[in-house]
């Protein structure tokens, strides 16, 4: 078992008022797997996926990593976590302005202890032409791809993807989620995905829904789609 | 406008930004009103001391006593007084002028205590200060007891230098006293001379010196020194002090100004920026952009106020502690304190019309697009700049090439902190250079030209062979050219032991050539070989001297003869001389003697000189270390704040607090140091054009120069204020949280 959540709360207070997020929730991703977070806003996806990926602290229970438990970290070794362990890609790409694409990647690389050679990630992610552009000068969906080349320079064990598809129209979407797919074989890296589209569900090897701070349904897909094959 | 109730909010929110703002006009208010009142009050305070206790035109001592005063005085339509001094040992370093007291010219001011009685005497407050003397206190003069009943300022001696050579004066060891004429005679002691002051304007002071001075040399009267007020140090410094606080008050001010409408004008742009969707959707409620330029230019124009008010006060309640520190070192009396409206109304609308000009450039500017653009956060600049394209950073590593990329980010951001390191090197260099230079000018003027211990100067011509040291002559001068500056002949013996030269390849100058000190070259720009005019000051006769060489002599308008030429061409008595060199004490009968200065006395001086400029040191860098924290902290709480979705992203990828440290607030480090290497230079440069214009009535040339370790420890200290500014970013980093890059939009 590659990620193991167990019992997992959390809960934040605005003044008075204190909402619980999480109630609870239970899952396991095996390595390698795909595992896609399904649910509206505000049922708490996003808090689950950083309390996964050490950017938040929960209030009580368990995440554990490659049997690293990441909820008894100290700050410096959830640092060196997220460090080693970790690629993030976002909605909304954040790459740095100033940089230009293959400065980009070098952010991550940089503190990677045995990180993929850059020009062979933008290879893979189609975007080696384009590494002294920078991020103004690309549209969304290759800003995306960035990010992703990003987060997969460090060759993490667990991509998390918070909406990667969010922001991009259709075509472009399938294109980022055949290339998420490609990674995951190549590089065998497992991967959390958060979406509230249902049609990127049919790519993964588990689909947690989530409502309310509570996981309702773990699927485990018998025939996983290609994602050139997804539709919605 | 209700939406003018957010100006005080938003500027809470970026605090460092607007009170750095705050913190510039306030800084350069209180420079502009009090160094303007100081020049103004100073003018004041001359004017008034020499009209109200009669300042001299000049004085001159005589080979014999002058018996017609009273008709002197009708012939030339003048005042006569004659005065006597004489210079007590209080110590075997202690010096003090005692005069007796005048009622025509040059009349003692008292500035505290009483008038003089017997057995009373008046001294000057620095020297009473620096030795610890107080009214009521008894003082022994020779063998009579004196009661100190005041302090008082004598209008000859505003800057009391002890010898005219002087630059600065030294309250610790030299003093000037009064005592009534009773006591004077009763000590027996001193020299005499006289004091005159013209009727009428000052404008034809040169002819009625002439006419008089023909008139003495008709009835047999020589002249054996003559000193105009216009060539006097102790008179004339303060107009070079004026002038000097002039340059100041007109140029810090506005550079700190200039700096403060860059910051203003950064800071004003990213608040637009921010601010786009705002101003986006009031232009759709239908404001209309005069409305929103309005609201926008208060922002400057709060600030400008705010600080100019500030600023200006404090420059007005620290004018009168000024005073009193200037009146340490010029002796005035300070009747009233004047603060000109004048100046107190510029230095409040300097900054509003500096500030709301940027302001209203920068406004103008982000208010040209549309409402649906601004909308949309402002218009999409999707043209990379062509620096930022064009810099091939590939083969650098990859910290290099971030901080590299963040500087090249903003232009009017790095511009505001290279110019404000330059400013704070030139501030923090300027006290040093100054001791460097007054370092190099004491070796190279005084212990290396000058061999003697003792300088004996005779009231008479002497002739024949000393029995000890060497003889030498010398005359008060005046060039042709420029009948106001005053230059001394020296005769000297061939092979002098006492005197010697170098010129500019630091070969020795053999005394048996015509030489003149740098000053003199300096001032009439000559060159070997020339001829140069000049007018003896004794019998106002004009004379042609062909320079041979120019001594590497900083200090003094000096020209050396060799002695035989100067007695022939002045038709003195061949052999004669008039004072002897010496480095060891000469048993010379006290009454056959002029003046005796020891070298010690030129030493102390030295010593004395350089100790204000300590505190000047100080001074310069407190102030340089205030001017470039601001802007350091200021120019860092941007990066910051531009970096806030950056920073969250790297702690979201893993870097540690020292990495993001290193990689944010290191980025500046470039521009500190390219503002240090640009400081220096500019600095020398400013520093010698500043010299030349403020020492063009003075007898100095001084080598504008730095030394090595200073520039060391002036590079510590500006990079210490970088380190103190960093440490107080750290804070504002460690706040950033990881969800902030979670909620932002970028890109």
């Amino acid at each position: 078992m590659f990620l193991k959540v167990e019992n997992l709360t959390k809960s934040y207070q605005t003044g008075e008022v204190s909402t619980q997020v999480l109630k609870g929730v239970r899952m396991i991703l095996d390595k390698q797997e795909i595992g896609v977070i399904l649910g509206p806003s505000g049922s708490g996806k996003s808090t689950l996926l950083n309390i996964i990926g050490g950017i938040d602290r929960c209030d009580s229970g368990l995440v554990a990593v490659e049997g690293i438990e990441v909820t008894e970290l100290s700050d410096n070794k959830l640092t060196d976590y997220r460090r080693d362990k970790i690629g993030f890609i976002f909605q909304f790409y954040n790459l740095i302005p100033h940089l230009t694409v293959g400065e980009n990647i070098e952010v991550a690389s940089n503190i990677s202890k045995f990180p993929l050679q850059i020009d062979k990630v933008l290879d893979a992610v189609g975007m080696k032409d384009k590494k002294h552009r920078f991020p103004k000068e690309l549209s969304g969906g290759e800003q995306q791809r960035v990010s992703i080349a990003r987060a997969v320079v460090k060759n993490p064990k667990l991509l998390l993807c918070d909406e990667p598809t969010g922001a991009l129209d259709f075509t472009t979407s399938r294109d980022i989620l055949k290339l998420l797919q490609t990674i995951n074989k190549d590089f065998g890296t497992t991967i959390l995905m958060i979406t509230h589209n249902t049609a990127i569900s049919a790519m993964a090897n588990r689909v947690f829904r989530v409502r309310n701070g509570e996981i309702v349904e773990s699927l485990i897909n018998r025939t996983i789609v290609p994602a050139e094959g997804i539709e919605w | 406008m209700v939406i003018n109730k957010k100006i005080k909010r938003t500027m809470l929110e970026s605090k460092s930004q607007y009170f750095g703002s705050l913190a510039l006009i306030v800084i350069s208010c209180l420079l502009f009103t009090l160094f303007n009142l100081l020049s103004n009050n100073l003018a004041n305070l001359t004017s008034t001391f020499e009209k109200n206790y009669v300042q001299e035109d000049a004085t001159f001592k005589t080979n014999k006593k002058l018996n017609n005063i009273t008709d002197l005085e009708t012939k030339f339509e003048m005042k006569i007084e004659e005065g006597s001094s004489f210079d007590y040992a209080a110590s075997n370093t202690k010096v003090l002028r005692v005069f007796n007291e005048n009622t025509k010219i040059n009349i003692p001011a008292i500035i505290k205590g009483e008038a003089l009685t017997n057995h009373a005497i008046l001294i000057d407050p620095a020297y009473a200060k620096a030795n610890d003397l107080k009214i009521g206190d008894n003082l022994k003069i020779y063998d009579l007891n004196f009661k100190l009943s005041g302090f008082m300022s004598l209008p000859n001696y505003i800057y009391p230098l002890k010898t005219e050579g002087d630059i600065l004066t030294d309250p610790n060891n030299f003093g000037i006293a009064v005592i009534n004429k009773t006591d004077f005679s009763a000590i027996n002691e001193g020299n005499s001379f006289y004091s005159i002051k013209f009727d009428g304007d000052k404008n034809a002071l040169e002819s009625k010196f002439s006419g008089f001075k023909e008139y003495l040399k008709s009835e047999n009267v020589t002249i054996l020194n003559w000193m105009d007020a216009t060539s006097n140090p102790r008179i004339t410094y303060v107009t070079m002090k004026l002038s000097g606080i002039n340059q100041v008050s007109s140029s810090m001010p506005v550079a700190i100004l200039v700096l403060t409408c860059i910051l203003t004008g950064v800071v004003m742009w990213r608040m637009l920026k921010r601010e786009s969707a705002i101003i986006g959707t009031l232009y759709a409620l239908g404001y209309k952009k005069v409305q929103i330029q309005n609201h926008y230019l208060r922002y400057p124009l709060v600030i400008a106020l705010i600080g100019g008010l500030f600023g200006t006060l404090l420059g007005a309640f620290t004018l009168r502690p000024m005073i009193n520190v200037m009146v340490a070192y010029f002796n005035m009396p300070v009747d009233f304190v004047s603060y000109n409206i004048k100046y107190i109304v510029i230095s409040i609308l300097l900054p509003v019309i500096f500030l709301i000009a940027a302001g209203y450039f920068v406004v103008s500017k982000a208010l040209k697009s549309s409402p649906l653009e601004l909308m949309r956060g402002g218009k999409a600049i999707n043209k990379v700049g062509f620096l930022e394209k064009n810099l091939k950073l590939d083969k650098l590593k990859f910290s290099t090439k971030f901080k590299i990329r963040e500087q090249l980010r903003s232009i009017p951001r790095s511009a505001f902190l290279l110019l404000g390191v330059i400013l704070a090197t030139m501030l923090l260099l300027l006290g040093f250079a100054a001791k460097s230079s007054l370092d190099s000018l004491t070796k190279g003027g005084f212990e290396e030209a000058f061999k003697y211990n003792y300088i004996y100067v005779f009231n008479a011509i002497q002739k024949g062979s000393p029995s000890k040291g060497e003889p030498f002559s010398e005359l008060p001068f005046t060039l042709t050219s420029d009948n106001k500056s005053s230059i001394a002949v020296y005769g000297v013996s061939p092979n002098s032991q006492y005197v010697t030269f170098k010129d500019k390849s630091g070969r020795k100058i053999s005394s048996d050539k015509i030489i003149i000190t740098r000053p003199l070259a300096d001032k009439l720009r000559a060159k070997p070989q020339d001829t140069m005019k000049v007018i003896s000051k004794l019998d106002s006769k004009e004379y042609s001297i062909i320079i041979d060489s120019i001594a590497e002599s900083y200090v003094g308008n000096y020209i050396y003869l060799p002695l035989s030429k100067f007695n022939s061409m002045l038709n003195f008595p061949s052999g004669s001389y008039m004072g002897i060199w010496s480095t060891e004490r000469l048993d010379i009968p006290e009454n056959k003697l002029l003046t005796t200065v020891t070298k010690e006395d030129i030493k102390n001086a030295f010593k004395a000189m350089t100790a204000p400029i300590q505190t000047t040191v100080g001074t310069m860098a407190l102030m340089s270390f205030l001017i470039g924290l601001i802007v350091i902290y200021v120019v860092t709480s941007m990066i910051i704040e531009e970096n806030k979705e950056n920073i969250s992203l790297m702690k979201v990828l893993g870097y540690r607090k020292k990495e993001i440290y290193s990689m944010i607030l290191n980025s500046s480090i470039f521009l500190i140091v390219l503002g240090y290497i640009l400081g220096v230079p500019l600095l020398l440069v400013s520093l010698s054009g500043m010299f030349k214009s403020l020492t063009k009535e003075m007898s100095i040339s001084l080598p504008i120069t730095i030394s090595y370790s200073y520039l060391v420890i002036g590079f510590v200290i500006i990079y210490i204020t970088f380190e103190v500014s960093k440490a107080l970013s750290k804070k504002k980093i460690n706040r950033i949280s990881m969800h902030e890059v979670l909620k932002s939009r970028l890109e």
